[in-house]
């Protein structure tokens, strides 16, 4: 068969706990939130790259990847600041060393008791607070509650110490100031933490780290969604294995680009405080003009573990700037992991989280450190918060091109603790970092089959089932519920999507998973009803459909029972041959297929679709003529250039098949109106859309009702896009669209003079011509000059050439012939290399589909048909001997132009014949 | 003089012919989940368009305004019923089915629709007013 194409999107995920970024978040989270999407899904910016892999079993195959970065900011900025002593050693005691710092925040404490908002901490924080205010309206309470109301602080403390023993400085200012920071909302004491730490207790400095700890919290996240974020440094340096869009990469780079993942704050809060000053100018690239936050330090820390220039430790560039600070060194932090006190774990984590975003070296350096295994065990730990942190880090670990990393996370059972977690909790936030942690792992080809063992029907159960609105057992009185586009629902469906391109086995796994697939195009219908079409879950769901279409016509079971007859008696390629079929025991016996839905039946009474006595279900609802339907709405309505190639690319593939349902998918598109739809598409802008949907016409097009119908509506639209002399074309098509629109067009015009006519009235004949003499492209000349002599064979037409100055040798190029008979390999000539995406995978499977083009079928009129032996020998005589020869077989053509022109007379785009009762007119 | 008065004759039916084709800018009107322009459609190239009232040839397959609603937008922008719709918003009309048309009106993201129209009856107006 032809062109059958398999897409996957990688799309990863990475969360970066960024002070900065939560900030400006707050300023005005639906803007951010805004941006994602917009990058994401606007169709006029490619998100993703096709390149062209070959699996295991030869099949060409198209992975797309994409790389989408939905970051959460999440800092947990526990353990930043370790002070040091004058010796430059970490001081062991906090108050020493504070020297004037700790007088003024002792004034500032002591003044206002329990408040932190003194005289002169209004006159330097006041709007940096005041703000934090306004975006964190009440939570400042509950989530400060645990650390506040935490007795064990003290001892934390200690215990802490004992960790850090070996570096010689005292967990507990790094707590400590956690503590702190609640000052800052004016509402919050801390009494035993700030006595005892007081001096510590910079604003920014320790504060810092409860921010961040309060801010990780998911009620926050809930209202204000300020933690999403484009992670675009990371962007640029992703997945090597899932080329970057580079539109998609430089739009994200931009809206970064001066604002790396702190970056987006600059809501031009001024921070006034000296010390911030000084920091933020160190930091000036990266923050210019307003500092969103007032937590110094661990900002500063934040930026230092991503700095560009260099300073990637964190502790360097703390100590640079403070020298009685540092940070803990990522030992230190992998140690606190293991830390017997859970919020010391969960702060580790979270750290460890902030430090791993977008920098490839720390994620590096946590795998070697053994860190991975460690997250991987906190997964199961029963505190939300521990394992809430420890999943943010594993989502922005498995962030990246390192692949080692996701195996790694694999290698420790990393993918079955997700999905237990999965299983287990119910927090939202907690259920967003699992599934976006295994989108990211689902972007490599090794771990593809891991997940789907391990998680394929709970990812359904628990995610795709219950967000797509579908339900197995319908409460009759209650209306179907909508999906809803959650971001678990597009983390695990951009999951799912990466793992239905990993060949045969992953597809038979996702058609055969209870309720995918019904699940699946239920969210898919409730799309097209609200209209809704252009998002990424809807993206992915239609990459799912079209991956689980590939093949599906010798990869279901008991497909080979719905096998098209030997070319002899298959004939039809019209509802009546079917019957014809049907009759002759192919069909009947099946077990049941039916139409569910009464009112799609009619659509099909013509078609003759056997009758069914259940409703399809499950993976036989993929090939339903009913999808047809769903799939042109979705081209019709969609925005998103993905979508579009996608949904092309399904009934590309549907109707690529050698067996019955394919018959009636190629059947049913015309009936509901889709050529029309499709030869619009040929306008796209988008060259991948243009190229699917070239190849799903030429698929179509082994209908001969539709071939007359193409060749007559869309020759102009194909030539269109070939380049002509002067430019590459209008929209400077890539060689595989160019090589894709060629092919189609030779199809359109096999054993159709009529259709070659019109190719010569469209003015194609020139720009093939210039193709065939002057492509720079082996490929583009081949294929046009397939075209070529396939024109020159109908002799009737020479006439009309030879009017317009073409000779015969424009039309027998030297470059054509032998390349082509590349495809002797194969049965048939046919699948030669100018034909891209051609099934080669099985040879028998080849003879089979080769067998099931009815190309010279002319189906219900019952005009008589050259065998397909004939063509058969056609292919193979032109392998042998080369292009002359090629016209052989058409020596016919004479009378099957007769026969075109009687047909096409009441041929329209739209056939005739299948024209429902329409709505004479329709108001808009 | 004769001279000045032919060609200002000349331009102005020029102007006129050009009026022939008319531009309508409709902004649609939010009705519960909707934008709708308040106006119905026929033809189409697969409609038989020996129906179509409004054509005066009866092989036109092009898209007609059939129903404009009253106070709609459509009519406040000055539609009017059969009308030959030859664009929308740049895309060409007068070769597209009917469902074609439906969709290229009703593009949700479309708040504004530019519409390209023909008048018969405004070229019927002109000649008879320029005959008398």
């Amino acid at each position: 068969m032809k062109d059958l194409a398999c897409t996957s999107d990688s799309h990863v995920h990475e969360q970066s706990p960024s002070n900065q970024t939560s900030i400006a978040m707050m300023q005005e989270p639906q803007e951010m939130v805004e941006e994602t999407v917009t990058v994401e899904e606007d169709p006029g910016t490619p998100t993703s790259h096709v390149s062209i892999v070959t699996s295991e079993d030869g099949t060409t195959r198209r992975t797309e990847t994409k790389v989408t970065k939905m970051v959460k900011t999440v800092t947990t900025r526990t353990v930043r600041q370790v002070p040091l002593g004058p010796d430059g050693l970490p001081a062991m005691d906090g108050s020493s060393p504070m020297g004037s710092y700790t007088d003024s925040i002792d004034r500032r404490y002591l003044k206002n008791g329990e408040r932190f908002i003194t005289p002169q901490a209004s006159s330097t924080l006041t709007r940096s607070y005041n703000s934090y205010n306004d975006s964190y309206p009440e939570s400042h309470e509950g989530q400060y509650r645990p650390y506040i109301g935490h007795d064990g602080y003290g001892d934390l403390s200690d215990n802490y110490g004992s960790l850090s023993r070996g570096v010689n400085y005292r967990p507990r200012y790094a707590y400590v100031p956690g503590g702190t920071y609640r000052p800052d909302d004016g509402s919050f004491t801390l009494p035993s933490r700030r006595e005892n730490y007081g001096p510590v207790a910079q604003p920014q400095v320790p504060v810092g780290s409860s921010v961040d700890l309060n801010r990780s919290q998911p009620e926050r996240f809930q209202p204000e969604p300020y933690g999403l974020e484009d992670d675009n440094r990371s962007l640029g340096v992703d997945d090597e294995g899932y080329e970057l869009d580079p539109d998609y990469s430089t739009v994200n780079r931009r809206t970064s680009a001066g604002v790396p993942e702190r970056g987006r704050p600059h809501k031009g809060r001024g921070y006034d405080d000296p010390i911030e000053t000084e920091m933020v100018e160190e930091r000036i690239p990266y923050l210019h003009g307003g500092y969103a936050a007032p937590l110094a330090q661990p900002e500063r820390g934040s930026m230092a573990s991503i700095d560009r220039l260099g300073k990637r430790s964190p502790s360097i560039d703390s100590i640079r700037k403070d020298p009685r600070w540092r940070d803990p060194d990522l030992p230190e932090v992998i140690a606190m992991l293991s830390h017997p006190i859970d919020p010391v774990k969960s702060n580790a984590a979270a750290y460890l989280q902030h430090l791993c975003y977008e920098n490839d070296k720390i994620k590096k350096d946590v795998r070697h450190l053994k860190g991975i295994p460690i997250l991987v065990g906190l997964l199961d730990h029963p505190k939300p918060e521990v394992h809430r942190k420890a999943c943010g880090a594993l989502r922005n670990i498995s962030y990246g091109k390192d692949n080692e990393n996701k195996v790694a996370i694999k290698n420790c059972d990393g993918i079955p603790a997700l999905i237990r977690l999965l299983r287990k909790t119910n927090d939202m936030e907690v259920r967003e970092l699992i599934t976006g942690t295994l989108w990211n792992l689902s972007s490599y080809e090794p771990l593809k089959m891991v997940i789907i063992n391990h998680g394929l029907q709970t990812l359904t159960n628990e995610v795709i089932i219950p967000h797509s609105g579908w339900e197995s057992e319908p409460n009759e009185d209650s209306k179907p519920r909508d999906a809803e586009w959650t971001t678990v629902f597009k983390n695990t469906s951009g999951c799912l999507r990466n793992v239905s391109s990993d060949g045969a086995e992953a597809r038979r796994r996702l058609r055969e998973c209870d309720g995918l697939v019904d699940a699946l195009l239920h969210a898919l219908q409730s799309a097209v009803g609200k209209k809704d079409t252009d998002n990424k879950s809807v993206e992915n769901c239609v990459c799912i459909m079209r991956n689980l279409s590939y093949h599906v016509h010798k990869e279901v079971p008991g497909a080979d029972k719905y096998q098209e007859l030997d070319a002899g008696q298959t004939t039809g390629t019209g509802g009546s041959q079917k019957k014809k079929k049907d009759d002759a025991g192919c069909f009947g016996g099946k077990k049941a297929k039916g139409k569910k839905n009464g009112d799609l039946d009619r659509n099909f009474d013509t078609l003759d679709l056997p009758k069914r006595s259940e409703a399809a279900k499950g993976f036989e609802l993929l090939y339903q003529p009913d999808v047809v339907r769903l799939y042109l709405s979705i081209l019709t309505e969609s925005q998103n250039f993905n979508t579009l190639e996608a949904a092309a690319g399904a009934l590309q593939n549907l109707s690529a098949g050698n067996w019955m349902w394919s018959t009636y998918i190629r059947a049913t598109v015309r009936k509901e109106r889709g050529l029309p739809v499709l030869v619009e598409l040929l306008q796209s802008d988008s060259d991948k859309v243009v190229r699917a949907v070239s190849i799903a016409l030429r698929n179509l097009s082994m209908d001969r009702r539709n071939k007359d119908l193409i060749g007559s509506y869309a020759m102009g639209e194909l030539v269109r896009n070939l380049p002509s002399r002067q430019q590459r074309s209008a929209k400077n098509l890539e060689e595989d669209t160019v090589v894709a629109v060629l092919n189609t067009i030779h199809e359109i015009i096999t054993d159709s003079s009529e259709n070659a006519r019109s190719l010569i009235q469209t003015q194609g004949i020139q720009k093939l011509v210039a193709i065939s003499k002057s492509s720079q492209s082996p490929r583009e000349t081949k294929a046009a000059s397939h075209i070529l002599q396939m024109i020159w064979s109908y002799k009737e037409l020479r006439n009309a050439l030879q009017k317009d100055g073409w000779n015969k040798s424009h039309f027998q190029s030297v470059s054509a012939a032998p390349k082509g008979s590349k495809g002797t390999a194969g049965r048939s000539g046919y699948d030669d290399s100018t034909l891209p995406l051609v099934d080669k995978s099985q040879d028998n499977e080849k003879s089979g589909s080769r067998d099931m083009i009815p190309m010279d079928e002319l189906g219900p009129d019952g005009y008589s048909t050259i065998d397909h032996r004939d063509k058969e020998r056609k292919y193979k005589t032109s392998d042998n001997t080369g292009d002359a020869s090629e016209k052989e077989p058409l020596k016919n053509d004479t009378n099957r132009k007769n026969i075109n022109r009687s047909n096409r007379a009441s041929v329209n785009l739209v056939d005739a014949r299948d024209i429902k009762p329409q709505p004479v007119d329709s108001w808009v | 003089n004769a001279f000045e008065i032919s060609s200002l004759i000349t331009i102005l039916s020029y102007l006129i012919s050009f009026s022939f084709q008319q531009r309508i800018e409709i902004h649609k009107l939010r009705q519960g989940d909707n934008l709708i322009l308040g106006f119905s459609i026929g033809g189409g190239i697969d409609q038989d368009p020996t129906q179509n009232p409004f054509s005066e040839d009866k092989t036109d397959k092009g898209i007609y305004v059939t129903r404009v609603t009253e106070g709609g937008p459509a009519e406040v922008a000055g539609l009017q019923i059969g009308d030959k719709i030859m664009q929308v918003n740049g895309w060409d009309m007068t070769m597209v089915t009917h469902d074609q048309a439906r969709k290229r009106l009703t593009k949700r993201n479309e708040e504004v629709v530019r519409l390209l129209v023909t008048r018969q009856s405004l070229q019927k107006a002109v000649q008879q007013s320029m005959m008398s």
